[in-house]
């Protein structure tokens, strides 16, 4: 009947599968070849010619102000031409982590916590050599702390990213609700149960807070925005020693998030994202990112630092930053476009693209929205008073840098869905212990992500 | 019954010899495995290769983006899923919730969806109307209808569904949270996903219906036969290979659940463990923690479970003579 017999053919294609396959986790295991010091291999290049940049594809105005800012740096000089290639968002980490490092442009976009990941595997440079003194020594604290890794630092910021509590003045007014200005105010996490408890009983819903509930707590939106402060505030955090047992399932975190997840029963769900400015709630949880839709309160939007759970209010920080290829040619060009676009004129035009806080000293203190007596000059000032990584929190610093480790997904994962769970009714310690054995496996599996 | 009749329709064909298809063979040596190399071809590359990569990587410690070789371990990953106190749970939890969501919605869907076919099978003005309502939710991708859901299911008497239940029921019932509360976040997944796939299964079934005769429903009357017994005697063993095949592919669709779990429970504040099924889990270990090792362990047990199902499916079927 066959003219090959069954079993054969079998193997044969058994054969071609196996050596297909082997081919395959041989790519795998070489996917970021082992590299020795990171990133000295920059060659600082003769200052001319074109040098390629890699960045996300953002909203259209952060694109336009982007090309805006490159064609002001092509017709200051005459010797260097930018290539620029955007990426949509969902992909461009993707795009750099599939990317070997003699593929990386020279100047690359990256979101803040991949940065140790892309230092791992030897893709970046530090920018000490090519970027001038002044552009590093004018970048704030909180975003330089975002941008080194080993001490070392591998990106220069022109926005960075803060949290707050929005209100609602009116419906704060209405209830008879006193609120803090300044982080050193904020209401603690006991009075902020009784600002609810007031509140409760002037919203339309009865239920007065928002908490962001609609990004989804089991994401980086939970681990960030929402369970991040929360544990920094309580005086715990997420990693200690390079371990999360011990310290991610710390009794101070449970104390914090259990309180947390009481405040479920006064919280909108806000499926629909309009609970804020449609006045179903008084406050809201979230972003300087809302400002732009927020604002249509005009001066009823107030923002407030978020409860203090015992060491100081405290907000994450860190967003997308600029850095080098590790094998960039052009190491002198490609400092000389990252010192134009850290230029307070450069800063501007990109931060009132997006309405985001700029990350320089000088920008920041002239900004529109930010700056001293201006209408967010609360989250710039946040935005001052750094801690640095979360092992340097102190009482009165705010803005804290989340993990930087190479093993941030598995770290960012894990908190957030023990917040989701812990949110959702689960116990606080079994979750979080639960979380602390996924990451210290994973981090042992990795050798603890040292180099 | 039907097979009395088929040895009599078979005889006169049963004892002419087949000499041309050996010839055809023999003739031309190469002819079999040239027809069938393409979709060999395919299946390795698509099925075989995976799979066998899959196992190769099992064995492995592999972490996604790193730097670090790959690191043989034997059979740790196997040996964690089942000893680790956390994974195992994990694991189990996620197989639990594949297989109540099998058991509930393969016969519920696949009779919702016979009642729905025999419904637009009338002769009513208007039918097409109606059928294109039903088959509407199939048409728009889920990704958009799962935003609607999740307003649904919101909980306070924002969420449509506790709006209607508090309006019915004098504002008793309210508050229920349909997809952060444990008990009921996986059915509310399965509500949603019978609406959204009821439909298709219900084409299927609706082309078969239209093909029993009308013959034998014009000769049962004759017999007086009422409507539900033409409906069990004649409907039903018409379609009865359809049947079977519906609840064939539900089965399948639901072992490889993930997208209305990704899209309703990633979203709103759910606590995850609750909705997990296999395939949520898997990626969520690949592609999120960067663990392929892990993965790859957690794909081939699970394939050995389908094969496993699909096996005793088969037989189940083939001893009733079916498909």
């Amino acid at each position: 009947m066959m003219t090959i017999p069954k079993s054969r053919r079998r193997s044969g294609i058994l054969g071609v599968a196996a050596a297909v396959s082997i081919a395959t986790l041989a790519l795998t295991a070489c996917g970021g070849p082992s590299t020795d010091t990171a990133g000295s291999a920059v060659e600082a290049g003769s200052g001319e010619g074109t040098i390629k940049v890699w960045a996300v594809d953002g909203q259209a105005a952060e694109n336009d102000a982007l090309k805006k800012i490159i064609a002001n740096f092509e017709s200051s000089q005459s010797k260097i031409k930018v290539d620029l290639k955007l990426f949509p968002s969902d992909q461009y980490t993707k795009a750099v982590n599939s990317a070997a490092p003699e593929d990386l442009p020279d100047v690359l976009d990256f979101d803040g916590p991949t940065l140790a990941s892309f230092v791992y595997n030897g893709k970046m440079a530090p920018l000490k050599d090519s970027v001038s003194g002044e552009t590093l020594a004018n970048q704030t604290d909180s975003i330089k702390s975002q941008n080194t890794v080993d001490d070392a630092v591998y990106g220069v910021g022109m926005m960075n990213a803060g949290l707050a509590l929005w209100g609602n003045k009116k419906l704060l007014d209405g209830a008879g609700v006193h609120y803090p200005t300044t982080p050193e105010e904020a209401w603690t996490a006991e009075e902020f149960t009784g600002v609810l408890d007031k509140l409760a009983t002037v919203v339309p819903g009865g239920k007065p807070l928002d908490l962001s509930e609609q990004y989804g707590f089991a994401g980086e939106w939970g681990t960030c925005c929402s369970a991040g402060p929360v544990i920094w505030s309580g005086g715990g955090t997420m990693l200690k020693d390079n371990k999360a047992a011990g310290a991610l399932d710390s009794d101070a975190n449970v104390k914090s998030l259990t309180q947390f997840a009481s405040w479920k029963k006064y919280t909108d769900p806000n499926a629909d994202g309009l609970a804020f400015t449609s006045g179903r709630v008084a406050l809201s949880w979230v972003g300087h990112w809302t400002y732009p839709t927020y604002k249509a309160l005009g001066s009823d939007l107030v923002s407030i630092p978020l409860p203090n759970f015992g060491k100081g209010t405290k907000t994450a920080s860190g967003t997308f930053a600029w850095g080098m290829g590790a094998k960039s040619k052009n190491g002198t060009a490609a400092g000389k476009f990252l010192d134009h676009l850290m230029s307070d004129e450069s800063v501007r035009t990109y931060t009132d693209a997006n309405g985001a806080p700029p990350a320089t000293k000088t920008a920041l203190a002239a900004s529109a929205l930010y700056g001293p007596g201006k209408q967010l000059q609360f989250l710039g000032d946040q935005l001052s008073k750094a801690c640095g990584t979360e092992d340097r929190i102190t009482e009165s610093c705010v803005s804290v840098t989340r993990p930087v480790t190479a093993g941030y997904p598995v770290v960012t994962d894990q908190v957030g869905k023990a917040e989701a769970a812990i949110y959702a009714g689960k116990d606080a310690k079994e979750a979080l212990s639960a979380a602390a054995r996924a990451i210290d496996q994973n981090f042992a599996d990795n050798d603890g992500y040292k180099k | 019954m039907t097979t009395q009749i088929q040895p009599i329709q078979r005889a006169p064909i049963a004892p002419r010899p087949r000499p041309r298809s050996k010839a055809g063979l023999s003739g031309h040596k190469y002819a079999g495995p040239l027809f069938a190399s393409p979709a060999l071809i395919g299946l390795a590359i698509f099925l075989v290769a995976p799979f066998v990569l899959a196992v190769v990587l099992s064995f492995y410690r592999v972490q996604l983006n790193s730097p670090r070789p790959a690191r043989f371990i034997g059979f740790e990953q196997y040996t964690r899923l089942f000893t680790d106190p956390d994974l195992s749970a994990a694991f189990g939890h996620a197989l639990l919730n594949n297989f109540t969501f099998a058991v509930i919605v393969v016969p519920v869907q696949t009779v919702l969806a016979l009642g729905l076919a025999v419904l637009v099978n009338r002769k009513l003005r208007g039918m097409v109307i109606f059928r294109t309502f039903i088959f509407m939710p199939l048409v728009f991708p889920l990704a958009l209808t799962a935003v609607i859901w999740r307003l649904i299911y919101s909980r306070g008497d924002e969420g449509l569904l506790n709006a209607i239940l508090g309006f019915f029921s004098g504002g008793a019932l309210s508050s229920q949270d349909w997809l952060g509360s444990p008990s009921t976040a996986l059915g509310s997944i399965i509500v949603m996903s019978i609406w959204q796939s009821v439909s298709f299964q219900m084409i299927i079934v609706l082309a078969a219906l239209q093909s029993v005769p009308t013959e034998l429903y014009e000769a049962a009357s004759l017999d007086r036969a009422n409507k539900w017994q033409q409906f069990m005697n004649v409907t039903v063993p018409g379609i009865r290979n359809t049947l079977i095949f519906v609840a064939l592919i539900t089965t399948i669709f639901s072992f490889r659940l993930f997208d209305q779990v990704y899209l309703l429970s990633r979203s709103g504040s759910v606590d995850r463990g609750s909705t997990e099924t296999v395939m949520t889990q898997i990626i969520n270990t690949g592609f999120d923690n960067n663990n392929v090792g892990q993965a790859a362990a957690m794909t081939v047990i699970f394939m050995v479970i389908i094969t496993v199902i699909a096996i005793i499916q088969r037989a189940a079927v083939r001893q009733r003579g079916g498909v």
